[in-house]
């Protein structure tokens, strides 16, 4: 099956509509409003020049205009200490983890390629988060941190912040949020004229 | 809601909590120095129908809650991200073969605890459910049956204004539920065509959410759902029947008193052994409350971690013990239809045609359920289960809107190795994190196989491409063992302590075995039945 691709700009005018519930709005509104360059406040600049370069190829942006900021989302949340209630048993607190995967990062491209992840070309992080994924790396920060748990850890949070993301959430052709005055057609196949229709299928 | 005090049998109305839209309702404050009849200590499903009970039979309760009182129309956003704040977000250890996810999958916090976020999917057990061990020799029984819990199914259903099927085709007779099914999704379309090829019965579910506006007896009417498919994140019109508009109001105007944002930390004991008040702490401040009982609600890991913590209860050993989840395999598909997954009640269908599969190698069964899935949920399923990244998640999620579901809800016997222990690693509030064991054994693994089997060929009869499974357990359960014997059990039948003789607990923790079905139906009809049994022996004690 071939992946759609939808209009742009539906989740945005949908804001201006009260199909749209007060509460809703006001925290959609807010995650559209550019924070600005802050500087990071748990991680060093080496630390995050590392995640931002697995970011940009975990979840890949070239194509917006608007990325998410999904490195600067991870910095907050560790700074403010926030969770989301559990842990595996086998991995160190959010925050040590963090800053040994990403140090595991840097020692696998230093030892494999001899320089930094964040300097490696696109093919080579990937092979690197590839063997991560797979547990195939060992010695130094993986000593202390099980690599595929890493990983698992750090694409399901990345992956939750860009899909909270109305643009993001445009692109897949959600108006969930659409729903102060409810849903009538909810069977197969049955559309409300503000659910957008595909506008035909990728073929990236 | 025009006269407040209309709301209010009670005097002495010196507090106030929102209602669904954010208005004041007058409610009943007790003072600290004043020993009440109860604390209730947590308000889900054990904790909210029990305070209710007991102040509706003129006791003083005050029930304490962690997290806060929400007014939902007004501070539930329909955003995945914003409403994490239902979720139990306290850090706990998740260790064994298989670790548990908490948080959003099973630990709610907040007026009406998990079922503020619960699907409202309220299937009974069934009367085998409760013999396992009887029925297979392994596993163990209730030492309550079917029967002890149906008047309180009965009164349930017809209080919270279940929506089902006038004829259910599974299990014993029972009442028609009060209203009409809710409306199929897409997901329960296709899992009702996969079924159909296949031979297997299907049956619109009972969810405890509303088809048609419904009066509620003592708290008025609550209007229809309006297919927003957004139980698990946070109902904002009051159309499901989480506590915090049913049991809760319902209590409130009796004149039990909810504290929330207070996290109970100790119980006080006199002498003889009795607890005579809870200490919990709110904004930073440790507060006292006498009372002449305490009933412990706050889930199979609160509640015995708030034992352990207190050295209490505990001669059996079992705190803590017999720890387990169902097995809640999940299939995916997508479909050259459009799905939309994100609207109608999730688990529009059910089938329990597999409670006791001809061809098990297992004890016990399942049930099926269709499933519809909000998009941050999804992509991050997609991403913990298939390990997608990059441009392929990308162009995985292009098809979210022809995603569509089903899983399974299966037993999980107790193991030896199953449990949770206090752990030498602090919390923000100091207190050690709790870690929790789980290993799924060969009975889970072997049902669960079998259910993926079934799964499949479901999904496939109805059309679905690119199929992957999603392996996962769901719920908290035991952990706070009911039994009839001291040395194996932590409470009797009633809920009651077999140590500490003013000590209940009402929650999942008390479960035996964990049945093939979802569990809230059942937690708060043992919190009726707790209440009822702990009324009928105050007024016995007093005649």
């Amino acid at each position: 099956m071939q992946p759609e691709i939808y209009p742009s700009g539906t989740v945005r005018a949908l804001l201006e509509t009260d199909y749209v519930t007060p509460k809703t709005r006001e925290v959609l509104q807010a995650r559209l409003t550019p924070g600005g360059s802050q500087s990071p406040r748990f991680f060093d600049a080496q630390a995050l020049a590392t995640l931002r370069a697995a970011c940009a190829r975990l979840i890949p942006q070239t194509d917006r205009t608007q990325p998410v900021d999904l490195a600067g989302a991870i910095d907050t949340r560790l700074a403010d200490g926030k969770g989301d209630g559990w842990r595996y048993n086998t991995m160190p607190p959010d925050g040590e983890a963090y800053l040994l995967g990403l140090r595991g990062l840097d020692e696998t491209a230093q030892g494999r390629f001899s320089v930094k992840f964040a300097l490696l070309d696109t093919g080579k992080r990937d092979e690197i988060l590839t063997t991560v994924q797979r547990g195939e790396v060992a010695g130094g920060a993986w000593e202390k941190l099980p690599p595929g748990r890493f990983f698992e850890e750090l694409l399901a949070e990345l992956t939750e912040c860009y899909y909270s993301d109305p643009i993001t959430q445009e692109e897949i052709g959600y108006v969930g949020m659409a729903d102060a005055h409810g849903w009538q057609a909810i069977g197969l196949n049955e559309r409300e004229p503000r659910e957008p229709e595909a506008l035909g299928e990728t073929h990236d | 809601m025009t006269n407040p005090d209309m709301h209010i049998e009670n005097a002495g109305l010196r507090g106030s909590v929102p209602d669904l839209h954010g208005h004041h309702v007058p409610a009943r404050r007790y003072p600290l120095n004043e020993t009440v009849d109860a604390v209730v200590v947590g308000t889900g499903a054990g904790g909210a129908p029990l305070m209710s009970r007991l102040a509706r039979a003129g006791l003083r309760v005050v029930a304490l809650e962690a997290g806060r009182h929400w007014a939902p129309a007004r501070d539930f956003a329909t955003d995945e991200r914003a409403q994490s704040k239902l979720f139990w977000n306290d850090e706990r250890l998740s260790a064994g073969e298989d670790p548990i996810s908490f948080g959003n999958n099973n630990s709610g916090t907040g007026v009406g605890g998990s079922t503020l976020h619960y699907t409202a999917y309220v299937p009974r057990p069934q009367p085998d459910d409760f013999r396992l061990c009887t029925e297979f020799g392994t596993g163990v029984d209730w030492p309550l049956q079917y029967a002890d819990l149906e008047p309180y199914y009965d009164e349930l259903e017809r209080f919270l204004g279940v929506s089902g099927p006038s004829s259910y085709p599974w299990g014993p007779p029972r009442p028609a539920y009060p209203l009409a099914p809710l409306p199929l999704n897409g997901a329960a379309q296709l899992m009702q065509r996969g079924c159909e090829k296949l031979g297997i019965r299907t049956s619109p579910a009972a969810n405890a959410a509303l088809s048609g506006s419904y009066y509620q007896e003592g708290v008025g009417w609550r209007a229809a759902c309006t297919n927003r498919g957004f139980c698990q994140a946070g109902c904002n019109t009051g159309a499901k029947a989480s506590m915090d508009v049913t049991y809760v109001p319902l209590g409130i105007r009796a004149g039990a008193e909810i504290r929330a944002e207070s996290f109970a930390t100790q119980l006080e004991l006199d002498k003889a052994g009795r607890v005579t008040g809870v200490v919990y702490v709110r904004d930073g401040m440790e507060y006292r409350q006498g009372c002449r009982a305490v009933f412990l609600c706050a889930g199979a890991i609160e509640t015995p971690r708030l034992l352990l913590l207190n050295g209490l209860a505990n001669g059996s050993g079992q705190v803590g013990r017999n720890f387990m989840a169902h097995t809640g395999l999940q299939i995916w598909g997508q479909f050259e239809e459009d799905v939309r997954p994100y609207k109608g009640i999730p688990g529009g269908l059910i089938s329990e045609d597999t409670h006791r599969p001809a061809d098990a190698d297992f004890a016990g069964g399942y049930l099926l359920q269709s499933i519809g899935v909000m998009p941050v949920t999804y992509a991050s399923q997609v991403v913990r289960g298939r390990g997608l990244w990059g441009k392929a998640l990308r162009r995985h999620m292009l098809g979210y809107n022809h995603a569509a579901g089903i899983n399974i809800l299966g037993e999980c016997l107790p193991y030896e190795g199953n449990y949770m222990e206090l752990s030498d690693e602090l919390d923000a509030r100091g207190l050690p994190k709790p870690r929790v064991y789980f290993t799924n054994g060969e009975n889970e693994r072997r049902l669960t196989a079998h259910a993926e089997s079934v799964m499949r060929e479901i999904w496939g009869q109805a059309g679905a491409l690119d199929v992957w499974a999603y392996p996962r357990n769901a719920h908290t359960i035991g952990t706070c063992r009911m039994g009839t014997d001291p040395n194996n059990a932590v409470v009797d039948t009633d809920g009651r302590s077999f140590e500490v003789p003013n000590l209940y607990i009402s929650d999942n923790s008390t479960f035996p075995s964990a049945l093939s079905a979802n569990p809230a139906l059942t937690i708060m009809a043992l919190a009726l039945r707790t209440a009822d049994r702990f009324l009928e022996r105050a007024r016995r004690l007093e005649a």
